[in-house]
């Protein structure tokens, strides 16, 4: 490869240097999301780590109860009958601590004694001397040990108070020392917790003589004779295959992340192509001048694809600085989310790993490889008949149209195979939505030819002048502005689609909440442990004369192989609207079902247990009486996460849970009742030592609306990035265009072309082109959001809800695309009316 | 602009370019008279500002002192707006490499200055075909420039630059491109539709024809405008 030949390629586009920033400004930002994005991933993945799996990993098995309690006899069994040294009780369970700022960690209470084979510690005492003794610390007093870094940072020493915040409740605790490793990583790991004696935790937490687990390191013999004692209601599980049970219930929420990552960097394919596209079409004399003087096809294509590369490198380097920028925030939103919805994240690890740079450098690499891959070619084929003749190109574009058209055809059509040829992928879905937005891309030259000229036949006495001429001119240089249209379509109706998906999502939750929450005021037990409410103050508030109705719910936590921890709900009563969207049977002979024992299940645990919707559907529970078979009545629509829910009647829950109280109680006023009166009037009931949270309808409403906001807030910051590479590559392709256009520009203000008129002409061709851009959005986007609420939101997260479509978004996508592509006409129409007249006439 | 032919006449023109080390004087204190209706063929070498001076003259460039009067009009003291229009309604211009833009048709390409001066699209389309037709290219409407030989490439040049029926025609090189019998053809039609509507045609060429036709002949040399008979 000649250096010289490279370096004629570099001192070309340096001479245009804005374009050039602008193109590795986009491979940047698209490399940014990807790295962000993957730097989020990653740190959810160790922030769980140190948060759940870190805490358990030695143990090769748990023993848990059905109900996430477990008597503590089991562990006395298993260590004098069986003498299975290598086990510990834990209780485990999310508290808030007061003195550093009200942050969630895990209490964790452990034997001190049994704890050697799992968790080895090194602990500062109070008077500054190390050991490893934490029996020595922990039985004293109300000790509790934490990190040393969060001592630090929050400015405690051993023998300070510790609040422990449960609910409505306080607990003080005294700090008898910190943990502290050498290894960072266990530091980090030990900042999610406060240890305490597995008594004291008993104590704090009204447990009695019951602990939340058993960790178990056990061989194969050992695991049968354990299975054999065990008594029902306790299971057996491995370790390793519960965290990953609980690590998988987000992972669907971020590889829709990944995908809107992926788009950002899809659009930097479309900036990358059409500024090599334009450089390779403006250098078309140079090039055949280079041929003619003996340069290979073979030295042309690699000049051109290394002067990419170059430039590549560049914006894939300062990609993954911005990206690493970016990617702090995006983790604590991602964590953030993580924990609202699925699984509590009680350390927050912001993890750059080596592969996420690498990851970064590589998806800039490959992408601009395969956009300039064409535009290459096309350089090394240029022919010398062609040379001068611009309208070749044009003209070649049009003679390959049917089989442009064809082509988009056919790769929508496989699209579509993709899409729905591999139910319950959820890549798939992605390679399908990206194989459909490429197809469409091929669609882009007949839909503008269609367009324009319908524009132009049916406005013909109104569409005059500078108007006709630019839009003829899309027409003419259609080889360039379909590059640019496509991508502005593409990038409308991801905005489309994610509108009318969130616009569906929320109209939707907030029915749910509405009709299956619903009520004026919500009464709930605060306590973990003890979860019901006193009788007498249930009785109380349905005696309020204010009071028209109320449900009350038995709600308790269990244990499922399959989905971790899983809301099992009874009613006492009931006046919530369930919206189903399965049910065995006509919705009048449900009840009936209902009282022979039948459950309704979640559509989030029926995507998580896979069960198929038939009248045979059944799910094996874990029960007070061991692994029990249940028939499925009903799937309905629900919206809260983690394990998904299931309700079962008051009987049902009596026998295989043994609970039969009410946890929570929705509250129904009078009409024009003030609400805020009523709580006051409801919290005078409540003992101060009584752990019950009483809120509004409308504050549930708003906080779980806003988690959700939260959570589309990550994928609208990416759709702003997506929307910026986008802008990015049409300001480039319209300075492009204006470039290669430089000599026509400049006979037409020879002709007698105002300033004005050249300018208001490049407007007109930009506002066209959005334009046509959105119009071609419209059928694409509402695709894309039908994919997006009825196949994507499904498949990933195992809701189903209605698609609400308002025509305002299609007019504002419409408008949004003509004002962009307007808004970036503007600095290439001010410049083209600038021309130097006399030397852009004797431009080539 | 009033009247049938229209004066050019240029007073105390001083032009100059800076280049990357120097200052480049074209012209200095150059005076000339373009009568109207005239035909006056411009010389000199190259680089002396021959086209510059057709620059200066339709007003795509502003002479950096002195003064252009057109007919009553003042050109050099017009904004850039005034003399657009100016140029657009008044002159016409042929370039040497024909100056016609690719992507547009041959129709289209004559119509778009008319176009561009408000006149009605069905107008515009009448009078191109008819301007075409005098050229014998009425039935290359559809056809792209690339798709014609240089002399029908500066046949379409020189309709386009009647279309607006200017009383200025100038014209830098117009043959320059050509093989000899297609140029000879083409100065003929030139000098012809000028002649007969009364235009004022400047043309730069180095043609001795183009010279036997010529009122006028000017030699651009030492930063001025040297008159010689014309017609030898």
């Amino acid at each position: 490869m000649s250096r010289r030949l490279i370096k004629l390629f570099f001192l070309a586009s340096l001479k245009h240097p804005l374009r050039l920033v602008l193109m590795v400004l986009g491979i940047a930002l698209g490399v940014s999301c990807v790295v962000a994005i993957d730097m989020a991933k990653t740190s959810v993945s160790k922030s769980f780590e140190l948060s759940t799996a870190a805490l358990t990993s030695r143990a090769t098995h748990q023993i848990k109860g059905s109900r996430f309690e477990i008597s503590q006899s089991i562990f006395t069994r298993i260590r004098t009958r069986l003498g299975i040294a290598r086990s510990a009780p834990v209780i485990a369970t999310h508290v808030k601590v007061k003195e550093f700022k009200g942050s969630v960690l895990t209490l964790m209470g452990m034997d001190p004694f049994s704890e050697t084979h799992f968790r080895r510690l090194v602990v500062q005492g109070q008077k500054g001397s190390v050991t490893q003794n934490l029996a020595g610390l922990l039985t004293q007093g109300n000790g509790v040990l934490v990190s040393k870094r969060h001592g630090v940072q929050y400015g405690l020493k051993p023998g300070d108070t510790l609040t422990l915040l449960l609910g409505k409740n306080r607990r003080k605790t005294r700090i008898a020392g910190f943990v502290d490793t050498q290894d960072s990583a266990s530091n980090k790991m030990l900042d999610g917790v406060v240890l305490a004696d597995i008594s004291l935790a008993q104590e704090i937490l009204g447990m009695g003589e019951n602990i939340s687990r058993i960790d178990l390191i056990l061989t194969a013999s050992q695991v049968e004779k354990i299975r054999r004692i065990l008594p029902v209601g306790a299971v057996l599980v491995e370790t390793s295959q519960q965290n990953s049970v609980v690590r998988s219930l987000s992972t669907s929420f971020e590889t829709s992340l990944t995908a809107f990552s992926m788009l950002a960097l899809f659009m930097g394919i479309f900036l990358i192509y059409n500024t090599v596209s334009f450089s390779v079409a403006r250098q078309r004399k140079r090039n055949g001048i280079l041929r003619a003087l003996g340069a290979t096809r073979s030295q042309l294509f690699w000049a051109v694809m290394i002067e990419v590369m170059i430039y590549a490198l560049a914006g894939s380097v300062l990609g993954v600085l911005l990206g690493v920028l970016l990617g702090h925030g995006v983790v604590s939103a991602v964590c953030s989310t993580v924990s609202d919805m699925y699984f509590v994240l009680t350390v927050s690890q912001v993890e750059i790993v080596g592969s996420t740079l690498v990851k970064g450098v590589l998806a800039g690499m490959l992408s601009s490889t395969l956009a300039a891959f064409f535009p290459a070619v096309t350089a090394a084929h240029i022919q010398p008949i062609t040379l001068m003749q611009r309208s070749a190109s044009e003209s070649t574009l049009k003679k390959r149209l049917p089989a442009f058209t064809l082509g988009g055809i056919l790769i929508i059509g496989i699209a579509l195979g993709v899409l729905f040829g591999f139910p319950g992928s959820q890549e798939s879905d992605f390679i399908g939505v990206f194989l459909a937005f490429i197809g469409y891309a091929f669609l882009a030259p007949v839909f503008i030819l269609c367009f324009i000229k319908g524009v132009l036949f049916a406005g013909s006495p109104f569409v005059r002048g500078i108007v006709r001429i630019a839009m003829k001119n899309i027409v003419r240089s259609l080889s360039r502005t379909s590059v640019l249209i496509a991508s502005l379509a593409v990038v409308t109706s991801v905005y489309i689609g994610v509108a009318i998906m969130t616009q569906s999502f929320r109209a939707s939750i907030e029915d749910w909440v509405d009709g299956h929450i619903g009520g004026d005021i919500h009464v709930s037990s605060a306590d973990e442990i003890q979860r019901s409410l006193d009788p007498a103050l249930v009785e109380a508030i349905c005696n309020l004369p204010a009071v028209a109705d109320v449900s009350a719910y038995n709600i308790h936590r269990i244990f499922s192989r399959t989905s971790g921890e899983v809301h099992v709900f009874s009613y006492v009563r009931d006046l919530s609207e369930k919206q189903w969207t399965w049910t065995a049977a006509a919705q009048a002979t449900l009840p009936k079902l209902f009282d022979q024992g039948w459950i309704y299940v979640s559509e989030i645990f029926a995507r998580q247990n896979n069960i198929v919707p038939n009248g045979f559907a059944r799910v094996v529970l874990e029960t007070e009486q061991g692994p029990v078979s249940f028939k499925i009545a009903g799937i309905f629509r629900d919206f809260f996460m983690g394990g998904g829910r299931i309700v079962v009647s008051r009987e049902v829950m009596a026998a295989f849970w043994g609970h039969d109280d009410v946890t929570a109680l929705q509250v129904f006023l009078d009409p024009g009742v003030p609400v805020a009166p009523v709580i006051d009037r409801i919290n005078g009931f409540i003992p101060k030592t009584a752990m019950v949270r009483v809120v509004s309808g409308v504050s549930i409403k708003h906080s779980i609306l806003a988690v959700f906001d939260r959570t589309f807030l990550i994928t609208s910051g990416l759709q702003i990035l997506t929307a910026i590479v986008a802008l990015t590559g049409i300001l480039n392709s319209f300075m492009a265009l204006l470039l290669e256009r430089t000599r026509e520009m400049g006979i037409l203000r020879a002709c007698g072309a105002e300033r004005q008129q050249v300018f208001r002409l490049l407007l007109w061709e930009c506002a066209s082109c959005g334009v046509a851009a959105g119009m071609m959005a419209l059928p694409l986007g509402a695709w894309l959001a039908w994919i997006l609420v009825h196949v994507v939101n499904f498949r990933s997260f195992g809701w189903t809800y209605e698609m609400v479509v308002t025509p305002l978004v299609f007019v504002q996508a419409l408008f949004s695309a003509g004002v962009a592509a307007l808004a970036a006409g503007v600095f290439p129409g001010i410049s083209a009316g600038r021309i130097d007249i006399g030397q852009a006439l004797h431009m080539e | 602009m009033e009247g049938d032919g229209v004066d050019i006449l240029l007073n105390d023109i001083f032009k100059a370019y800076d280049d990357s080390y120097d200052q480049r004087i074209i012209f200095d204190a150059m005076t000339a008279v373009f009568p109207a209706g005239e035909f006056s063929v411009i010389m000199g070498k190259s680089g002396v500002g021959k086209s510059s001076l057709l620059n200066l003259i339709s007003g795509i460039d502003l002479p950096d002192k002195g003064r252009i009067t057109i007919g009553t009009n003042r050109v050099s003291e017009m904004n850039d707006t005034q003399r657009t229009v100016f140029r657009r309604q008044h002159i016409g211009f042929v370039y040497q490499s024909f100056n016609l833009i690719p992507v547009l048709s041959v129709l289209e390409n004559v119509t778009l200055v008319a176009e561009l001066d408000g006149v009605p699209p069905s107008v515009a389309r009448k009078k191109a075909i008819s301007l075409l037709d005098t050229v014998g290219l009425s039935d290359r409407c559809r056809h792209y420039p690339d798709n014609l030989s240089g002399g029908e490439q500066q046949r379409v040049a020189i309709v386009r630059s009647l279309v607006n029926d200017p009383k200025i025609l100038l014209a830098d090189e117009p043959t320059g491109n050509l093989d000899q019998e297609t140029g000879g053809l083409v100065l003929q039609m030139l000098t012809d539709l000028a002649k007969n509507s009364g235009k004022s045609l400047i043309m730069v060429t180095h043609s001795p024809e183009a010279i036997a036709y010529a009122d006028q002949v000017y030699v651009v040399a030492d930063h001025t405008l040297i008159a010689r008979p014309g017609r030898p």
